[in-house]
């Protein structure tokens, strides 16, 4: 395929489930959306249309993110985190938008209407992976290698969680902290770095009345059935009911405005509905297929800088299913995570699909002889 | 190691890590899902369903209560309530500072309902539309409308007594309390699937539990007759201001009653504006002395004993000594009624001549008529606290108790049962149940219940019965109910005047009631009808010129109202002879 050497296909698992579950996704956001849709929009499509538009520019993204290769990105990694910073700023100009919610979060040009946190997440992979894996770096001996990238990550936290979209934040930090962990930072100072963390994260979180209720609403959501009680308890109301096999496709009763964001973060609450255990164990075992894939891609990744960003990217990719599974299922406090390639969301597939597209690419370049469960050479 | 400034392996190990971390995570949330999908997959349905089925109460609105003919004398109309729904009212002051003056209600007992904690309460319950539209147009935060319904009564006071009224929830007197459970449907739930804005989803996938529906009575009572029977009942209360007028009239072949009413009565939509005594009906509830009307229970029993012989000449000194008790007969002043026949003792109402027949009966035959002719006890008709009367049982009929009895005196007995005496006296002998609901039926115009006159027992033959029409008769041809004569029908009857006890149980000189029961035409009798007019306090005093007339002007109304063919021409005593 191409002139470099030790070149080979990309992950054709990674790439088939991928494809997999943006159709489930297509098909669920539809039947998820489609009342909501018609209600608020005066048109049944208007979400499936424009996530259909998303996921076709994503793959375009895809396809063009594998054939680059992914030395480019640590070569543009500053002017990436840049770009970053900029977005974020501007989402706080009168560029940015709240599209009728209450957070600040999106940016509008032109046509396309931006969520700036949502590249922040690839952005600090691929910029703390970059440095990272700098030759001249030591991270065994400096404090330094280790606080500056979680600073500026810190920075992009506050940036995004006083729009606010702590959850998102909270990503953005951890998946920052993880490259950081993987590059062998030594588990001391690992454990040092997170407790220091810690307090100002919850102090900040705390901030915020809502949170402390979603916080004590994730211990009894039937303390509040009617305030913070009601996601959970809607959920689980879409949830029990799907029982085993579901309710059927396009069945769900949960989404009949019950359910809040039923396209979007409780979009896992209509599958567990309408396809039951079943359907949404399927779906989980489909997103463990994908991270055990991008985890492998990572061991057998060429170097330090595309093991991290395989890592980092498979990492974000992860924790982000498993706090919306977990906010569905009320295992973790709601925070606004969506599913990523299911919920509806154009900025979340676009850019899940760039990183997917960029793991494909670390994917062609790698050695088989050091896979994750394998001896280490 | 190229590309690696730390060791590949290191990496590896936290990226397993890692992986390993998210795997048991991920088997977490698989259990979870488990416990919510599996083990508590009914528990969760059963709370979602609640969520997802709406409830609507349906009134199905109280029953309609209605004449023999369809005809509507008790009906409901849609009125609203007005509800708080406390914990939207912003400022309790401002809403119950605005709401006082048009609910005409205490400022400061609206403040307090306002700010209970609960989610909804009633400020004040089925309001006229005009005020709930002012209410309205003060657009108030928290205060909204509830529709309910209110009852309604075409005729106003008219059957007031006998059709009883509804209090906030339920029947409170009369039919409709008699009725209650016929009148009232359940509470209507219609249990519909909804989205959560509350709209009906298309899909109908439960369905619905359907309220029991009320029912619709249709009465005895004929609205014309009533109405006829409540006029001249205002009349006499306008020209002899009696202390209480009743009348009951009964069709005498199946105990059906046609009309009762009493003065002074009620208006039901303002019952608590009245004292509850005008809330009975009295012909039903009020037991009294029934006086010479009495008498012809004891002329059936002779009759039908052959004890009477009517060519039998009788001697009427104007009293009668028994056991050592001088008991007067009401001629006394003037002599007595001379010698009389027995046949002309009930014309002149000659009470030592029924003392003499109620002697000749005997104590127990006596009581045995009195009991078989329904005295005594409640007739059973459907209406709320019905009347026995007191009548002496045979062991305590001594001879002067045997002596009053015989005409009249030292008993009490209802109106309904005196009508249906009298109706058995005159239709064969047969004495049936009285009833004021002819059937009963559904919303949808099915019959639930139909009556079936009630015959209780044949009390005398067919040929006393006869016989006692023909003597009825001479009351009112050539006796003491002569004003009861009918213009262009031919009537018959039996006038009484009772003494009443007052309350220490003496016989007070100056207050009578006076009463009529009798039936006509005489040749094929329509309505049985009595009448009773208590403690006449303007004009003359006595039966003739109060019960006798009133007798024949509901009487008369009544039959032309009936259509029924007049005779030629009333007969005079002349023609008689």
């Amino acid at each position: 395929m191409t002139a470099r050497p030790n070149c080979h296909e990309a992950d054709s698992v990674l790439l088939l489930t991928t494809v997999l579950l943006l159709a489930v996704g297509l098909v669920m956001v539809f039947s998820a959306s489609f009342v909501v849709a018609a209600e608020s929009m005066g048109d049944p499509y208007y979400f499936l249309k424009r996530q259909a538009l998303w996921t076709a520019i994503g793959l375009v993204g895809l396809f063009i993110f594998s054939k680059i290769n992914y030395l480019v990105l640590k070569r543009f990694s500053l002017f990436i985190l840049f770009l970053n910073f900029i977005l974020l700023g501007l989402v706080f100009t009168p560029l940015g938008t709240a599209l009728g919610t209450e957070a600040q979060r999106w940016l509008v040009l032109g046509p396309v209407v931006l969520q700036p946190s949502e590249f922040s997440k690839l952005a600090f992979i691929i910029f703390t992976s970059a440095y990272m894996s700098s030759r001249s770096l030591n991270v065994r001996h400096t404090w330094t290698a280790t606080i500056l990238p979680l600073a500026i990550a810190f920075v992009a936290f506050l940036l995004i969680q006083i729009q606010p979209d702590m959850g998102t934040a909270l990503v953005v930090l951890a998946g920052a902290f993880l490259v950081v962990f993987c590059a062998g930072v030594p588990v001391f100072k690992a454990a040092c770095l997170s407790l220091i963390s810690i307090p100002p994260v919850a102090w900040l979180t705390l901030q915020e009345e809502y949170r402390v209720q979603r916080l004590f609403t994730f211990f009894d959501p039937w303390a509040d059935p009617t305030g913070s009680g009601y996601q959970i308890i809607q959920s689980l109301y879409a949830l029990g009911p799907g029982h085993i096999f579901g309710s059927g496709l396009g069945q769900g009763r949960q989404k009949l405005f019950y359910l809040p964001e039923p396209h979007n973060d409780f979009i896992f609450a209509v599958i567990g509905e309408e396809l039951g255990f079943i359907g949404a164990v399927t779906i989980i075992l489909l997103y463990l297929l994908m991270i055990w894939r991008g985890y492998q891609i990572a061991a057998k990744a060429p170097n330090l800088f595309s093991s991290l960003l395989a890592t980092g990217i498979t990492f974000i990719f992860g924790l982000q299913t498993l706090i919306n599974i977990g906010v569905v299922t009320a295992s973790v406090p709601v925070t606004g995570i969506n599913l990523p390639l299911i919920s509806a969301g154009g900025s979340s597939v676009f850019f899940t699909l760039i990183s997917i597209g960029i793991l494909l690419n670390i994917s062609r370049y790698t050695r088989e002889e050091s896979s994750l469960m394998g001896r280490a050479s | 190691m190229p590309g690696f400034a730390v060791s590949r392996s290191m990496v590896k190990k936290r990226i397993l890590f890692i992986f390993v971390m998210t795997l048991l995570f991920s088997l977490y949330l698989i259990g979870r899902l488990a416990w919510i999908q599996i083990v508590r997959a009914d528990e969760l349905y059963d709370q979602a369903w609640k969520q997802w089925n709406h409830n609507i109460i349906v009134q199905t609105g109280r029953g309609a209560i209605y004449d023999q003919h369809g005809r509507l004398l008790a009906g409901s109309t849609d009125v609203q309530t007005v509800v708080a729904i406390p914990q939207q009212i912003e400022d309790p002051g401002v809403v119950a500072g605005a709401l006082a003056p048009i609910l005409n209600m205490n400022e400061q007992e609206i403040a307090e309902l306002v700010t209970l904690d609960r989610s909804a309460v009633y400020i004040k319950r089925k309001v006229d539309p005009e005020i709930t539209e002012a209410v309205r147009e003060m657009n108030l935060p928290g205060i909204v409308f509830f529709n309910e319904e209110k009852r309604y009564y075409p005729g106003s006071n008219l059957a007031s007594q006998l059709l009883g009224f509804v209090g906030m929830d339920q029947g409170w007197s009369g039919l409709e309390f008699y009725y209650e459970q016929y009148l009232s449907g359940s509470e209507g739930r219609l249990l519909y699937p909804a989205d959560a804005l509350g709209r009906q989803l298309p899909h109908n996938y439960f369905g619905n539990f359907l309220p029991k529906q009320s029912c619709n009575l249709y009465l005895a009572i004929d609205e014309s007759i009533q109405h006829i029977v409540e006029k001249e009942l205002e009349r006499v209360v306008a020209e002899a201001a009696p202390r209480q007028a009743l009348a009951i009239a009964v069709d005498p072949y199946s105990g059906a009653v046609l009309a009762a009413a009493a003065r002074p009565d009620y208006d039901p939509l303002h019952y608590d504006e009245f004292d509850p005594e005008r809330w009975n009906l009295a012909p039903f509830t009020s037991s009294f002395e029934p006086g010479s009307t009495f008498k012809l229970v004891t002329l059936a029993a002779v009759l039908e004993e052959g004890l009477f012989d009517p060519e039998e000449l009788h001697y009427c000194p104007g009293y009668a000594i028994v056991g050592g008790h001088r008991i007067n007969c009401w001629t006394v002043e003037r002599g007595g009624c001379g010698t009389i026949t027995f046949q002309q003792s009930l014309g002149t109402s000659c009470n030592t001549a029924y003392i003499v027949l109620g002697q000749r009966l005997g104590a127990q035959k006596l009581a045995e008529y009195i009991e078989a002719f329904g005295y005594g006890k409640t007739t059973g008709i459907d209406y709320p606290g019905e009347g026995s009367g007191l009548v002496f049982r045979e062991t305590m009929l001594g001879p002067l108790e045997l002596a009053t009895t015989a005409f009249g005196q030292g008993i009490s007995v209802t109106p309904v049962q005196q009508a249906m005496a009298v109706s058995a006296m005159i239709n064969g002998g047969y004495l049936y149940q009285p009833y004021l609901v002819n059937e009963i039926r559904g919303k949808e115009g099915e019959t639930i219940f139909k009556r079936k006159p009630e015959l209780v027992r044949q009390v005398i033959s067919a040929e006393t019965s006869e016989k006692l029409i023909e003597l009825m008769e001479t009351v009112i041809l050539d006796g003491t109910g002569k004003t009861a004569a009918l213009e262009g029908y031919r009537a018959a009857g039996k006038t009484g005047t009772a003494e009443k006890l007052d309350e220490e149980h003496l016989y007070s000189s100056d207050s009578f009631i006076y009463s009529f029961v009798g039936f006509a035409p005489v040749d094929d009798p329509r309505v049985v009808l009595y009448v009773a007019v208590d403690g006449i306090t303007l004009g003359p005093r006595y039966g003739s010129a109060t019960s006798a007339p009133l007798f024949k002007r509901i009487m008369e109304d009544t039959l032309n109202y009936l259509q029924v063919t007049p005779t030629a021409l009333t007969m005079t005593k002349e023609e008689l002879n």
